[in-house]
């Protein structure tokens, strides 16, 4: 068979399934006989694989190799619905994506605590290395906060500046975050700079505030969010630990392929931690700074944590990988 | 089938569950630039329009109650949305590509040629915030056969072209003689001897005999002469059949 009786006896499977296509292609989700596409896209295969190997030029394989293309994209968009897929990554994928890489965990944690308690202590003996490494700007910042004559509740009455506080948490914690999983991409350098710096940051915060302000309105503001934001940073820190190991030793496979590895790895981590963090985002903009006994803010700091520690130790445990 | 160990085209062949190659046409760093460029000016033009929008909440909340504070918590709602999502949310949905990238003509795909989900988007465009960073990092796109940059393998992306090829292929007049070929030519030989006839007609007579010359031991004959001979065997090959 030549290549015009080729064209001639297959052109009207094609032009069909083209027009299938391009319906589908548009939005809509009503095509007459839709049950007919998957086999005219193993006749389309076919032909693609006729046409390549009898070499009936380029201009047909291309036109081919287009309708293969598209209707593998379209055969191939299964999407779940959106409710259960949130549930199952929930339910099993995160918590075991935490449990399997125990040792990131530990080693992304020591990261960040190991600097936090040296700042913190660092404050009781010698206060200047706190002063240098916040800046006179923050310090009256906290001092602003936690001092000893104001309160937070006192400047957060009202919804509009709790909703702002809020915005200014998401974009700065997550976009952080985000920033954390990628700098993974330096060898892990930017993932470990972040965690540090971030460790030496809040724990001088902690320590500058013992020293100049009154500590009982740190503790009680922080500790419903702690849990959440701390936790949600620690576990974005093992998803760019993650791609950084998959820079350093590619191993057998490849660099590439290492990296893909890596990157699919560490992604249930990075969409983990990071919406760890935007329900951070929430509870400080709208409970932390609520007027409040510090003896219930305590207590519900405390059970989150307890929550949490369930949550990754429990959680879809025994449950197949999804 | 022999093939040649470096090809010098940009074609990505996968081969799918029903046994079929496809070639998906990857796209190169120097287009992805200028449709980065594009996605830029988007991005701030929607950061003005979102900025617009804030002053006007601002206006009508007639700064009172702290209302006013509304607006800019909107504003920085807003300007993580776009800073961070903008790409991931258009590259995930079903045209696979962000306005700069579609005015291009491209498309972010699998390395299979499907859709990619919300979490590779995610990945691919936060690790570019990186990399334009260190400047050098994006240039690896141009030593990757595929032009994957860091983000595209941690994601495992490809920016591929959406439609085919647009150059025309028009039929040359079919030759008059047919010239047999006393050698045993690979596939691929055959292939690119087809294909030289299928898309001569483009281009100057000069530049075809520069070609064509250098199939002079295969042909026996150089300059015009030559060329009728190659395309007689491009005849003969395909009437072999």
């Amino acid at each position: 068979m030549n290549r015009q009786e080729f064209e001639k006896r297959n052109a009207r499977a094609w032009t069909d399934l083209d027009l299938k296509l391009n319906v589908l292609e548009s939005g809509n989700k009503k095509v007459a006989d839709a049950e007919k596409i998957p086999s005219l896209y193993r006749k389309v295969t076919r032909d693609l694989s006729l046409a390549q190997y009898r070499m009936f030029g380029e201009k047909l394989c291309d036109r081919l190799n287009h309708l293969a293309i598209r209707s593998h994209r379209v055969l191939s968009a299964q999407r779940g619905a959106f409710g259960e897929s949130v549930i199952r990554f929930t339910l099993t994928t995160f918590p075991q994506a935490i449990r399997r890489e125990r040792k990131l965990f530990l080693i992304s944690s020591l990261l960040f605590w190991v600097p936090f308690f040296l700042m913190w202590f660092s404050a009781r003996y010698e206060i200047t290395w706190v002063q240098a490494l916040l800046g006179s700007e923050q310090l009256a910042n906290i001092e602003g906060m936690y001092g000893e004559e104001e309160t937070i509740e006192h400047l957060r009455q009202q919804f509009g500046s709790n909703f702002e506080m809020f915005a200014h948490y998401i974009n700065n914690n997550v976009g952080i975050d985000f920033r954390l999983f990628a700098g993974g991409i330096f060898f892990g350098l930017g993932t470990i700079f972040f965690l540090v710096y971030n460790g030496l940051a809040i724990g001088g915060v902690v320590g500058y505030v013992e020293y100049a302000g009154d500590p009982q309105k740190l503790w009680s503001f922080v500790a419903g969010h702690s849990s959440f934001e701390l936790l949600g940073m620690i576990v974005v820190g093992m998803a760019g630990l993650k791609l950084g190991i998959g820079m350093l030793s590619p191993g057998q496979s490849g660099w590439g392929a290492s990296l893909t590895k890596a990157g699919k790895e560490g992604l249930p981590l990075l969409i983990g931690g990071s919406c760890m963090t935007a329900l951070a985002a929430v509870v400080e903009g709208f409970w932390s700074a609520q007027p409040m006994p510090s003896e219930i803010k305590y207590a519900v700091g405390i059970t989150f944590w307890v929550l949490h520690v369930l949550y990754f130790t429990f959680v879809g445990r025994g449950r197949s990988e999804a | 089938m022999p093939r040649p160990l470096q090809r010098i085209d940009t074609l990505q062949t996968t081969e799918l569950a029903e046994g079929v190659e496809i070639h998906l046409r990857t796209a190169g760093p120097f287009l992805r630039m200028v449709a980065w460029t594009l996605d830029l000016a988007v991005t701030i033009g929607l950061l003005i329009v979102f900025g617009i929008l804030s002053l006007l909440i601002a206006l009508f909340s007639g700064f009172e109650n702290g209302f006013e504070r509304v607006s800019s918590g909107f504003m920085m709602l807003a300007f993580f949305t776009v800073f961070w999502f903008y790409p991931v949310i258009f590259e995930a949905g079903k045209k696979g590509s962000t306005w700069g990238k579609r005015a291009l003509g491209l498309r972010v795909v699998n390395e299979s040629g499907t859709r990619i989900t919300m979490g590779q988007a995610m990945v691919r465009n936060f690790i570019r915030g990186m990399e334009l960073i260190l400047p050098i990092l994006p240039l690896v796109a141009f030593f990757h056969p595929r032009f994957q940059r860091l983000g595209d393998l941690a994601a495992g992306t490809l920016v591929v072209y959406a439609r085919p090829r647009v150059d025309p292929v028009e039929a040359s007049p079919p030759s008059l003689q047919s010239v047999p070929v006393q050698v045993a030519l690979t596939r691929e030989e055959q292939a690119a001897i087809l294909s030289f006839r299928d898309r001569n007609t483009r281009w100057s007579e000069a530049r075809k005999v520069e070609l064509i010359n250098h199939l002079a031991p295969l042909s026996g004959k150089e300059g015009p002469e030559g060329l009728a001979r190659v395309l007689g065997m491009a005849r003969w090959l395909e009437e072999r059949k």
